[in-house]
């Protein structure tokens, strides 16, 4: 009995020091930034790097302009993410379905992850100038393909281990009750790759902030968080290009989180 | 018709047809867009366009040729991002291995690794230039940054993945904590190791070609920005733009073709699995 408590004390201590540490070792870094210790042990004044409250002093008074940006990257995020992943699924599907001839697509795909983003967004820009007459609209076009090329990769290779690393037997079973492809893939290879496709999206969601963010560098039109960063700082304002950060940092936690929420939700039903 | 076949169930038949594919949708779409545009060179050139200016002897700055002068940029660029690449190797693994020896460490640091996971360090860029006022020292740090998250937290994975009992093992042999890491740990990461360089390595050579675009001075994403800007023919923009994507992606393979000669093991357990 006292064995038992001893050891539950013991993984009280091991949960409770796992969040304490850190969160001093946070605490440490904010009381050292504001001091301005930090300002000294990089050699920079406080124009360059401000105070956090200052920081978050500047988010407050800006926050009508930074909302308007922040709506332009979400924008381009949210839809970049949307488009990226449903294409990469239907390339994985596609794959399943003519293993041989697909697979070399899905070479292809995974190459394409390798590519730098600098490199996709001018090229993108050049081939959205049809798009609209409107500068903002094309801009937002160009941004959204670069952030669907760069989720598609990772969407097709995870999705299509997924939809191929099946359960031992299960295929055969299925083969038994003569099942056709579109029942295969709606009994089993689905709800076989939907931990899979949090996999992706773990990867993916980060990524597409940052190429949102790079793209918007880019682009013709200049709105967005990662623009407003550059803008900022070229004209020496650094406490507003710190709040941009901090705005683009914000975004990609809370995805991450949101994130990690519906994978919960998604992949308990599925467990069982 | 059994050639035929056989071709189309091997892998690199199938790959080498899909970039065929892709080289004739490119071609269609040059076809239609040289018919249609005043400048097709700025949207979507021939292929053979670009391979022309690459051969070809004419002098774009007056001493130099294009391909010459994409090659010395590249060479600025890829230097630096192998510099922060290297630094951020390693201090990703020594990250790791304090993580895995002190639990402390591993309490303190592991939160921030994800969080720095998340935020997007690239968007960052402008601000570690102005904090450093240099741009090469800039282009180093981010490289090593992006570098090294996903070493550290790939080779931690790694040291967490030693089987109990060779750990045991190890233990009974009454082997020091250097032994333990020397004959056991650290060979088992290895495999883990290389997965964080894989992903890494690409964004190092991303990282140094966007800080280059910051500031004028040598580098790929300088040369891009000017081209950009029609400072000189638009085939140097392609060139660029080919050749960073072939350095991304020959960076990722390089790495796959170390760890092949680094662990031999490893080869033999594939094969085994074919």
């Amino acid at each position: 009995m006292s064995e038992k408590a001893l050891k539950r004390k013991k993984i009280d201590f091991n949960s409770v020091s796992s969040v304490l540490y850190p969160v001093l070792f946070g605490i440490l870094i904010f009381v050292l930034w504001e001091c301005g210790v930090l300002n000294t042990v990089l050699k920079t004044d406080t124009n360059i790097l401000p105070a956090p409250t200052r920081i978050a002093g500047i988010m407050s008074e800006n926050s009508s302009k930074i909302s308007e940006n922040l709506s332009a990257t979400m924008t381009v995020i949210i839809w970049g993410l949307i488009a990226g992943s449903f294409l990469g699924y239907m390339a994985a599907v596609f794959a399943t379905r003519f293993p041989n001839f697909g697979k070399g697509a899905l070479t292809v795909l995974s190459v394409f992850n390798a590519i730098p983003i600098v490199a996709l967004a001018p090229v993108f820009n050049n081939w959205t100038k049809d798009v609209s007459s409107e500068a903002s609209v094309r801009s937002t076009v160009a941004k959204i393909l670069v952030v669907t090329v760069v989720c598609a990769a990772s969407m097709s290779i995870n999705a299509y281990r997924g939809l191929t690393e099946l359960k031992p037997f299960s295929l055969d079973l299925m083969k038994s009750y003569a099942a056709d492809n579109m029942t295969v893939f709606k009994k089993l290879r689905f709800h076989n790759s939907i931990p899979y496709i949090f996999t992706a999206l773990k990867v993916s969601v980060p990524s597409s902030v940052i190429t949102a963010l790079v793209s918007e560098y880019f682009a013709e039109y200049r709105m967005g968080i990662g623009r407003q960063i550059r803008d900022n700082i070229s004209i020496a304002q650094y406490s507003a290009g710190w709040a941009y950060i901090a705005v683009a940092c914000l975004i990609g936690i809370l995805m991450y989180i949101i994130l990690i929420i519906f994978e919960g939700i998604f992949t308990k039903r599925h467990r069982k | 018709m059994s050639v035929l076949k056989r071709l189309s169930k091997s892998k690199y038949f199938n790959t080498v047809l899909w970039i065929v594919i892709l080289i004739i949708v490119w071609e269609i779409g040059a076809t239609v867009v040289a018919a249609t545009k005043r400048s097709p060179e700025n949207i979507l050139p021939h292929l053979s366009g670009i391979i022309e200016s690459v051969v070809s002897k004419d002098t774009i700055n007056g001493s130099q040729t294009a391909v010459q002068m994409v090659l010395e940029n590249a060479k600025a660029t890829i230097s630096r991002a192998l510099v922060g690449f290297g630094i951020g190797t390693a201090l990703g693994f020594v990250l790791a291995l304090f993580m895995s020896r002190f639990k402390t460490v591993e309490k303190i640091a592991f939160p921030y690794l994800m969080i720095i996971q998340m935020i997007p360090i690239l968007g960052m860029a402008p601000l570690i230039f102005a904090i450093t006022q240099d741009i090469s020292k800039s282009r180093i740090i981010i490289a090593a940054i992006l570098t090294f998250y996903p070493v550290a937290t790939n080779t931690l994975a790694g040291f967490k993945a030693v089987e109990k009992e060779k750990h045991e093992l190890m233990i009974s042999y009454a082997a020091s904590k250097f032994q333990l890491y020397t004959k056991t740990m650290i060979p088992s990461c290895i495999p883990y190791f290389f997965t964080g360089l894989k992903i890494s390595a690409p964004m190092a050579i991303t990282a140094s070609i966007l800080v280059d675009t910051l500031q004028g001075g040598i580098g790929l994403g300088c040369l891009l920005s000017q081209a950009l800007k029609g400072a000189m023919s638009r085939y140097v923009f392609w060139q660029i733009v080919f050749l960073s994507a072939f350095i991304g992606i020959f960076s990722f393979l390089l790495m796959g073709i170390i760890e092949y000669i680094l662990c031999p093991y490893k080869r033999k357990g594939n094969k085994q699995e074919e």
